[in-house]
């Protein structure tokens, strides 16, 4: 099964927001369309955690946030041995958590 | 609207509690009410603060159960959830109630008990104030949120290890003279980030930040009484006057601000506090900041409006926010030492201030204070609430 993240895209205005608010930030339209989280883009920042959530069996989990080509922030884990801010990284879809039993999926990013 | 002031004050000891969570707010509430002189007057309504009893101590509704463990029906009661702003929130809840005329004594009681779970599941718990879809299923922490904030922050202002450490160092030295706090441990520079054992006594929890750069689980409990400052006199000796409040609201998301180092909702909460109150930032004696994180000191300070952007690290290293400094920050020791019982973080806030302003701090007194300045920071900035006490007359 392919799994996507949407941000939404105002239907009124076209500004893109990640995550979506009932609200347009740009336009205060409520009119949206799903648009994909992918591409890629920059990292902005970085950490490696060490105390982690009880659903992680990792030593220690590498998050980032990262400013995407196509004009949103987003969060997500990184697949990045020796991350570093400013180096370019690529979106893909994957297991993020098992949340009771269920897999989540959400954003993961390497270096391209 | 009427002044509200203090009338009453008090904290129980911070750190792993023998007591259950509505003994430990009973005992905060209890010396708060006998702090004043009330003459068997009534409490008209009580606010309770905190955040995770239903989930860590099997009790909802912990507003109604401390009115019924302390006996103090018919009293009204409300619990106010603001994640690790509920304390100040509440203050300010019951600062409305009094200054609109429809109550005269409001009991205001903050308190936590995260030590009845372990360490893991009380960061978990209070992870959940992360976005869920955005941050939380990725595995984020505060800490994490932290760590990424830190990275910006010391790239863009030159901020070191070392001064993260001097935040960590001021602030458990601060600690030792408050009988209250939960860490009284001196560190040392060498001990936390230059010795060989360095690594083994403070390693990364969230790169850059190291154990020594984050707040203690704690348990604890503080409570606040308050009276229209018109009949404060009738109650204390030594009133304490709420001049000024500001409470402003950011992205829950970190990534999604325009620009994730300036924490807008620090910087709007802080200038409604000193708008309502008429006054400046130099006109402040004393700040009990948020520093949860040591990075978030540093931040705030500036961006309050202590001090210019990208120096709040150069006042720290000149110690111009040390306790016989120009401006001391966190004399109680802060979140950092005294400890983070999360839903009585800004209520003990408000409780060091009032300490202060009476000149009843003991070893960690500041000199005359005049006015005091509280920052509670709930989530990751994403809702803020700053508070300034006045002496009273």
């Amino acid at each position: 099964m392919e799994h996507t993240v949407n941000a939404a895209k105002c239907m009124k205005c076209g500004k893109i927001t990640y995550p979506t608010h009932f609200y347009c930030p740009a336009c205060g339209s409520t009119d949206f369309g799903a648009v994909a989280v992918e591409g890629e883009g920059t990292l902005l920042t970085f950490t490696r955690a060490y105390t982690l959530p009880l659903d992680y069996e990792d030593l220690y989990l590498t998050l980032g946030i990262v400013e995407m080509d196509q004009g949103i922030r987003a969060t997500g884990q990184l697949d990045i041995d020796e991350p570093a801010t400013g180096i370019r990284v690529l979106a893909s879809v994957g297991p993020v958590r098992d949340v009771d039993g269920r897999t989540v999926y959400g954003l993961k990013f390497r270096a391209v | 609207m009427r002044d509200v002031a203090i009338i009453g004050a008090s904290t129980t000891q911070f750190g792993r509690a023998q007591w259950s969570l509505l003994k430990l707010m009973a005992e905060a509430a209890h010396g708060a009410i006998t702090n004043a002189d009330l003459g068997g007057r009534k409490i008209d309504a009580v606010y309770v603060a905190n955040m995770g009893s239903a989930r860590n101590n099997r009790q909802a509704g912990i507003a109604s159960a401390l009115v019924d463990r302390m006996n103090l029906y018919p009293a009204a009661a409300d619990t106010v959830e603001n994640g690790p702003a509920s304390g100040a929130s509440a203050v300010k809840n019951g600062f409305l109630a009094v200054a609109s005329g429809m109550c005269d004594l409001v009991l205001v009681a903050g308190g936590e008990r995260m030590r009845e779970v372990n360490n893991i599941e009380a960061t978990e718990f209070v992870s959940f104030l992360s976005h869920r879809y955005a941050e939380y299923i990725y595995g984020i922490t505060l800490p994490a949120l932290a760590g990424m904030f830190a990275r910006l922050w010391m790239n863009k202002y030159g901020v070191t290890s070392e001064h993260l450490a001097m935040v960590a160092i001021k602030n458990h030295s601060n600690a030792m003279l408050n009988p209250n706090a939960h860490i009284k441990m001196p560190i040392t520079m060498e001990g936390i980030l230059h010795s060989p054992d360095a690594e083994m006594n403070n390693p990364y929890i969230a790169e850059p930040l190291r154990f020594f750069d984050c707040c203690p689980v704690s348990d604890g409990a503080a409570a606040v009484l308050l009276a229209p400052a018109e009949m404060a006199g009738e109650f204390t000796k030594k009133p304490v006057i709420i001049s000024g409040f500001g409470q402003a609201t950011d992205t829950q998301a970190v990534h999604e601000r325009p620009d994730p180092t300036v924490l807008t909702a620090v910087q709007i909460a802080a200038r409604k506090a000193f708008d309502m109150a008429g006054l400046k930032p130099r006109d402040i004696s004393l700040a009990e900041l948020h520093d949860a994180f040591t990075i978030l000191e540093i931040a705030q300070s500036e961006q309050v409006g202590f001090f210019p952007e990208g120096t709040g690290h150069i006042a720290l290293e000149k110690g111009e926010t040390q306790i016989a400094g120009k401006l001391p920050i966190n004399t109680s020791g802060g979140l950092k030492a005294k400890g983070h019982p999360v839903g009585a973080t800004g209520v003990s806030q408000i409780v060091e201030l009032v300490f202060q302003l009476r000149g009843e701090a003991g070893k960690r007194q500041v000199k005359n204070p005049k006015h005091g300045f509280a920052l509670n920071f709930g989530g990751f900035g994403n809702n803020v609430v700053a508070t300034i006490l006045t002496k009273g007359a």
